[in-house]
């Protein structure tokens, strides 16, 4: 079963499939979700009907409220923003009432819903079709992110995600939609909070999310011949497993930290300060960073590649943290 | 209408009032942290739009909820024990006025930002068409918030897709520049009735007096129907009046208030057409005194959280 491969939008869309199958509570609605041309929800209205399968207008703000008013009545919401970047204008109902209405309510109300957002930079989109954001998620007490790097993760992430009786971001990279991998044909979970473990290695820790993840692979590949590189994909940014990077730095003594969100207060800063608070004594260089500069992203392709991160960038940095 | 469901009526904004003053008391002496926005004088909206409500129908509130909450049916103990900061609050003392939910009697809930809980609304309006259960939620907010991005989507989006909602809108303008002490030098509103704006989004409309508890009875009624037969949301504007309440648990409003007093309103009514009598009204007062002063002793003689508990909450356990 394991041998079938399938690509990652098809591995969202098969847990859509399998969990609203298995519990009609589960609802899915957002721009265009039951249109035939986007994979990750092709399908869906046809075989669950226009009342659990919905289009909403353009109103990010109403229909993420909505979202979190369902899941306090008993309802279990998936919410797609068609981009991460559209969720900005719905702030107040992200932060404020759906990731903060348990926590004021002393745990009278809970909000099983999860919020899926397409992100992710290289399409030369311009700055408000193509950022990450994702750090901005985990800075606000009271949701869990999820960044699924892979089709297997993506399909088990999800089921965890709508079972999960707390709001849950899903952050899909845009570009990875079409890469394959194996993928089991039967329901299945992936914990959140438990790091992959990529790659095995020795000399260097790379911290790597989503589309990074295979970005970090080339690199290790690349200087396979000179350094043994560890990767390590959380892929859940919350929980995040602190253990598995502290241990990893633990072994290898140094860490880079590989992220396509904004550099500034971000994922990238959060683990380099775990390390450095709780791992210290370990470290036998300089933690480096390899994200996006706090520049917003340009339209033109040759400057949109200058910012983002690469094999290239990556491989410098494992050389610099080796010297 | 029947006399029970007037007197109904007359008690739930007797209970409101006499609440709120019971608040003041105990903020003047200390004893109440909160600050938050009385809802004197407005009693008779939260009274005749949830007099249509079963426990199953929602509300979703504001930051002045106190008489949206009461009216529900949320208990008084423990609505005063989360004003007061209490453990036993129904929140353990984390929402205060501003943020207070209450699952069982369907009052989710109060909100600090403004607008903030009419899309989530909207949210218990779609759980109940899609359970089917004839349920429906009523969402209040002000005059201000009615100018919100989230408050313009809502209502557009409960009317494409016809939700068991229903919309109301306590216009308190200009009472509450007035109160907040100042003057806003340009005006918040282009248009002169909130309810308006129903026609824009093809959802009937009509506004009132939020003094006559009566009127609103009738037309919330209505609303209130044709959400639940599956017809859609509708828009209702009340013009309401703050007034002064006081520390010494009068329920009567200042001579020049009374004009706009729905419990002086419609005590005159009742007691014209004999409905209520004397002995009636002293009893109901009497009765909600004893219900509020209960309430006192219940939050003051209640524990505060240990400090450790600021860490709990923040997610809910199980998958």
């Amino acid at each position: 079963m394991a041998d079938r491969e399938i690509s990652y939008s098809e591995a969202i869309n098969e847990a859509h499939m399998q969990e609203m199958e298995r519990d009609p509570n589960v609802v899915l609605f957002g721009e265009n979700v039951s249109s035939s041309w986007r994979g990750a929800t092709k399908g869906l209205k046809e075989r669950f009907g226009r009342e659990r399968v919905r289009d909403t207008p353009i109103t990010e703000t109403s229909f993420i409220g909505m979202g979190v008013g369902a899941a306090i009545r008993g309802l279990r919401p998936i919410v797609e923003l068609m981009l991460v970047d559209f969720g900005l204008v719905a702030m107040d109902q992200i932060l404020n009432q759906m990731a903060k209405s348990t926590y004021m309510s002393g745990g009278a109300v809970n909000v099983p819903m999860v919020l899926r957002a397409s992100y992710g930079a290289g399409t030369s989109s311009g700055a408000t079709h193509s950022e990450s954001l994702y750090s901005i998620f985990a800075h606000m007490p009271g949701m869990k992110v999820a960044v699924p790097s892979n089709p297997y993760d993506a399909k088990g992430l999800l089921i965890t995600a709508i079972r999960d009786d707390n709001p849950v971001v899903f952050m899909e990279h845009r570009i990875l939609g079409r890469t394959k991998g194996p993928v089991p044909e039967e329901p299945y979970t992936v914990p959140f909070g438990v790091a992959n473990l990529v790659r095995e290695g020795s000399d260097v820790t790379v911290v790597a999310t989503g589309k990074m993840v295979s970005l970090a692979m080339e690199a290790a590949d690349e200087l396979k011949k000179e350094t043994s590189v560890e990767v390590l994909d959380p892929r859940t940014i919350v929980p995040l497993d602190e253990e598995a990077i502290l241990n990893s730095v633990g072994k290898t003594g140094r860490l880079v930290v590989v992220d396509e969100d904004y550099e500034r207060c971000g994922f990238s800063a959060e683990v380099s300060a775990i390390v450095a608070e709780k791992g210290f004594s370990n470290l036998k260089a300089s933690i480096i960073r390899v994200a996006s500069p706090n520049v917003p992203l340009p339209f033109n392709p040759t400057l949109e590649k200058q910012l983002l991160p690469d094999r290239e960038k990556i491989t410098r940095a494992i050389r610099n943290v080796m010297a | 209408m029947d006399k029970e469901t007037k007197l109904k009526l007359y008690r739930s904004m007797v209970r409101i009032r006499t609440f709120e003053n019971g608040c003041r008391k105990l903020i003047s002496e200390g004893k109440l942290p909160a600050r938050f926005g009385m809802y004197t004088g407005q009693e008779a909206v939260a009274a005749g739009v949830s007099a249509h409500l079963d426990r199953g129908d929602e509300i979703g509130s504001t930051h002045r909820p106190i008489g949206h909450l009461i009216a529900k049916g949320c208990s008084l103990k423990k609505l005063l024990a989360e004003l007061c900061a209490k453990r036993t609050g129904f929140n353990k003392g984390k929402a205060g006025p501003y943020h207070t939910f209450d699952p069982e009697s369907g009052a989710l809930g109060a909100n600090g930002i403004v607008g903030g809980s009419v899309p989530m609304v909207a949210g218990y309006a779609l759980a109940h068409q899609i359970k089917k259960d004839g349920g429906v939620a009523v969402s209040y907010f002000g005059e201000g918030a009615s100018n919100q991005g989230g408050v313009q989507e809502t209502l557009n989006l409960a009317a494409c897709w016809e939700l068991p909602l229903v919309f109301v809108c306590e216009n308190s303008s200009p009472e509450v520049q007035r109160m907040l002490g100042h003057e806003i030098d340009y005006p918040q509103l282009s248009i002169e009735r909130v309810s308006d704006r129903a026609a824009a989004y093809g959802m009937p409309g009509s506004s009132h007096d939020g003094w006559d508890v009566l009127e609103i009875y009738e037309v919330v009624g209505e609303a209130v129907r044709r959400a639940r037969e599956g017809k859609g949301p509708t828009l209702l504007e009340f013009k309401v009046h703050q007034i002064e309440g006081n520390l010494e648990g009068r329920l009567e409003a200042k001579e020049d208030e009374k004009v706009w007093c729905p419990i002086h309103n419609l005590k005159q009514r009742l007691e014209a057409e004999g409905t209520l009598t004397p002995e009636i009204d002293e009893k109901i007062r009497k009765e909600e005194v004893t219900d509020v002063e209960e309430a006192i002793t219940f939050a003051l003689g209640s524990p505060d959280p240990e400090p450790i508990e600021a860490f709990d909450d923040v997610f809910v356990e199980g998958a």
